[in-house]
């Protein structure tokens, strides 16, 4: 039997990357089938890895508290404990992901079709890769002399590729990140001020079995395209509505959207109430406190100058409840995710998306009587930033709320069972 | 115990642990007791003309037999001596000389083990100085491995360190079949560790002299020295070279060539002799044959020119392979 490879799984849809927390196996030690091998953590989730096959783990590549991309070859396990066995050849027959451009600013353009009949040197290497992976070697922009496609560059088109998949046209030339799993009613998720879908990530795998979930980036977020100057939210909700009318053809959708995302919600309730089915507020703004104003303020200067880590860091106090902030563990867990999803915004955006959210402020308090969408508002009982949710919910008719305990303003990371479970009930009352 | 000696010195370490250890063994060839013609002289003062067998006569007076200056005889002399049970290491003085005893080689000590069903056998030894790099012009500097290693029934080997020299040698005249051992001229003289006592490398296995994941050198004999140079310079650019040292032309360690390539996808064989029908086309061949769906750059053969040694040194330098030479090819296919 040749080595078997342990690889980072994939275990939520906007998963990209893990970090593994521990082996339950040293070196050389043997493991049964299905018991745990590792432990990993992503997206503020540990999660413990079973063995897919018995046998001896013979080589980890991986050390504790390193991360590795989903895919990646963490350890290998072999049959017997002494059989023949190379690290280094199971380690180089992996693809070396080349680095990559920089991210195109329309996505929609970078896909473009490729020059039929132009014939480019392709390394055999890269052929056989293609073949693998199932990626049409002809489109594959080649970065080796002469414009030759090598392995590094079909092995990064496919990481690419997986990307684009994901990409849904909302206007020209603009097109969104939506990230997608489960089957059932369509759930549209959009996430709030300065984070991505991955703020969902603990709820996503509570709705799949019976959703179709899907977690937006917004304009300027992941691999979306960039937010320009003038986003408001009502445009944000315009593309919400396209979203909608391009992945889920049209039909109403249970929407769901956190603090800046329940804004972007609520207007594409009041302005498209068709493609609503029901909506779930989380933790929401009617009007934005001084508070939050100077805490949207301080969040872009910190962005602008320090790393994700030391923004996730200066955030955490506002954004998580005492409860929370003392379990030093999940405190640590949750400011390495806080900080992947900062990493996913640039300071731009944030710009954009605060000047868009104060210009919002307050506008709709007297349009709210006409939301005809079944609400659910859902706060946190110790939320610093969003405070009027509750009195919020008493200005939508037939609203219903409910104040989660112990939790902060990052509800659905904080207590995703009681955000899911209410998320649940409401969506099939 | 380790201790420096030179690749010459580890070959007549070999020799005489060998006949130490099998009263078999003999030695044969043009002056190998060496000196013993001059008047005067003492027998063992040259051992040979590059001084390789030194001392051997004085300690196996008599299995150290020189030959008359007929190649053809003294290889007939070998094979039939190995077919009567001895284990005779011939001196072929150079490669170049080939030529006038191909005949024993071809066809009688490469084909008699098969003709005779195995009844027979023949365990020679041939060492044979190849190469050039000492100004010792056309006729004296060639590196006509390939034509032995392209004989099937022989074994051809190529030592790059005194400690492969020593171990291969031991290998080789231990071995039931015939066997070419080639001493890179250009090395005869390096230096190395050598551990004392008996070892043997086993004949058919590359050794990997250094690893990489960006491209690999390649090389046997006197262009492993040029491969290390070459990718010493090469990780000042930032690519990683590993570098495998072939030691054994036949058997050819297919299994460590491919490997290699499967790790890094681009291949720079670099071969001392002639580019035509030789080693450094065979791996080639051997990479896009069997080893196609690793190819991740073109194949590359560093080697001399299609043309006779040349003796004057500026074009004796310019004819060999060089690291600078192998840095361009490695520049070029990874562009």
């Amino acid at each position: 039997m040749s080595a078997v490879a342990v690889r980072m799984p994939k275990l939520g849809m906007t998963m990209e990357e893990g970090t593994v927390v521990e082996w339950r196996v040293a070196p050389g030690g043997c493991v049964e089938k299905g018991r745990i091998l590792l432990v990993i953590e992503s997206e503020k989730n540990e999660a413990e890895i079973e063995a897919t096959t018995s046998g001896f783990l013979r080589h980890v590549y991986v050390s504790p508290g390193e991360t590795a991309r989903c895919g990646a070859l963490l350890g290998a396990l072999t049959e017997t404990a002494d059989e023949a066995f190379d690290p280094a050849a199971l380690l180089a027959a992996e693809p070396r992901p080349a680095p990559r451009a920089a991210p195109s600013s329309s996505p929609l353009r970078a896909a473009a079709a490729p020059r039929p009949g132009a014939r480019r040197p392709v390394a055999p290497a890269a052929r056989a890769l293609a073949r693998q992976l199932g990626v049409a070697v002809e489109d594959v922009p080649g970065t080796g002399p002469g414009g030759r496609v090598t392995k590094e560059d079909v092995a990064a088109f496919a990481e690419d590729g997986a990307r684009r998949e994901r990409l849904v046209r909302v206007a020209p030339g603009v097109a969104l990140e939506v990230l997608r799993a489960g089957e059932g009613p369509p759930v549209l998720l959009w996430p709030g001020f300065g984070t991505d879908a991955s703020s969902f990530a603990l709820v996503t795998p509570r709705l799949t079995s019976r959703f179709h979930v899907l977690a937006v980036n917004p304009r300027g977020v992941g691999a979306s395209t960039a937010a320009e100057p003038g986003l408001s939210v009502a445009s944000l909700a315009a593309d919400a509505a396209a979203v909608i009318e391009a992945a889920a053809e049209g039909r109403p959708v249970h929407v769901v959207g956190a603090s800046l995302g329940a804004a972007v919600a609520l207007e594409l309730a009041l302005a498209k109430p068709a493609l609503v089915r029901s909506l779930a507020l989380l933790t929401p703004i009617g009007v934005a406190s001084p508070r939050l104003l100077a805490v949207l303020a301080a969040w872009q200067r910190v962005a602008a100058e320090a790393s994700a880590a030391t923004l996730a860091k200066s955030l955490a106090p506002l954004l998580f409840s005492d409860a929370l902030l003392a379990d030093g563990e999940r405190r640590e867990r949750m400011l390495r995710g806080l900080a992947g999803a900062a990493a996913r915004v640039p300071a731009e955006t944030l710009g954009r998306m605060a000047a868009a959210l104060a210009a919002w402020s307050g506008t709709r308090a007297p349009d709210l009587a006409r939301v005809s969408a079944r609400t659910l508002v859902l706060a946190g009982a110790d939320d610093l930033l969003t405070p009027g949710a509750e009195a919020l919910a008493g200005d939508i008719p037939g609203a219903r709320c409910v104040v989660v305990p112990r939790a902060g303003h990052a509800l659905a990371s904080e207590a995703p069972e009681a955000v899911a479970d209410a998320l649940v009930a409401h969506f099939e009352a | 115990m380790t201790r420096t000696l030179s690749f010459g010195q580890a070959v007549n370490e070999a020799l005489r642990i060998a006949m130490e250890t099998d009263p078999d063994v003999i030695l044969l060839g043009e002056d190998v007791a060496g000196g013993g013609a001059r008047q005067g002289a003492d027998v063992d003062e040259m051992g040979g003309v590059l001084g390789t067998t030194r001392g051997l006569v004085k300690a196996f007076p008599d299995r150290v037999l020189d030959t008359p200056i007929s190649e053809m005889g003294l290889l007939g002399t070998a094979v039939g001596a190995a077919l009567t049970g001895l284990r005779p290491v011939a001196e072929l003085m150079f490669i170049d000389f080939l030529g006038t005893c191909l005949d024993p080689l071809l066809n009688q000590a490469a084909k008699l083990r098969y003709m005779f069903g195995g009844k027979a056998r023949v365990p020679l030894t041939v060492r044979t100085v190849t190469g050039a790099g000492m100004q010792a012009a056309a006729q004296h500097s060639q590196s006509l491995y390939w034509i032995t290693a392209g004989i099937p029934g022989l074994k051809t080997v190529i030592p790059a360190t005194p400690y492969d020299a020593k171990g291969l040698l031991l290998a080789a005249i231990r071995d039931d079949d015939p066997v070419v051992f080639c001493e890179p001229k250009s090395l005869l003289f390096a230096p190395g560790e050598v551990p004392e006592g008996d070892y043997e490398v086993p004949i058919g296995k590359a050794r990997l002299v250094r690893e990489g994941h960006d491209v690999s050198l390649i090389g046997m004999g006197a262009t492993v020295r040029m491969c290390e140079q070459a990718a010493e310079e090469l990780e000042k650019e930032g690519v990683s070279a590993e570098v495998l040292d072939l030691r054994s032309l036949a058997p050819l360690d297919e299994a460590a060539i491919l490997a290699t390539l499967e790790k890094t996808g681009s291949v720079v064989v670099v071969d001392e002799a002639t580019p035509r029908c030789g080693i450094a086309s065979d791996v080639a061949a051997l990479c896009v044959d069997r080893g196609f769906d690793f190819l991740n750059a073109p194949v590359r053969r560093v080697t001399a020119p299609h043309a006779p040694v040349p003796f004057s040194k500026p074009l004796e330098d310019a004819y060999m392979p060089s690291a600078a030479k192998i840095v361009a090819a490695v520049r070029e296919v990874r562009g």
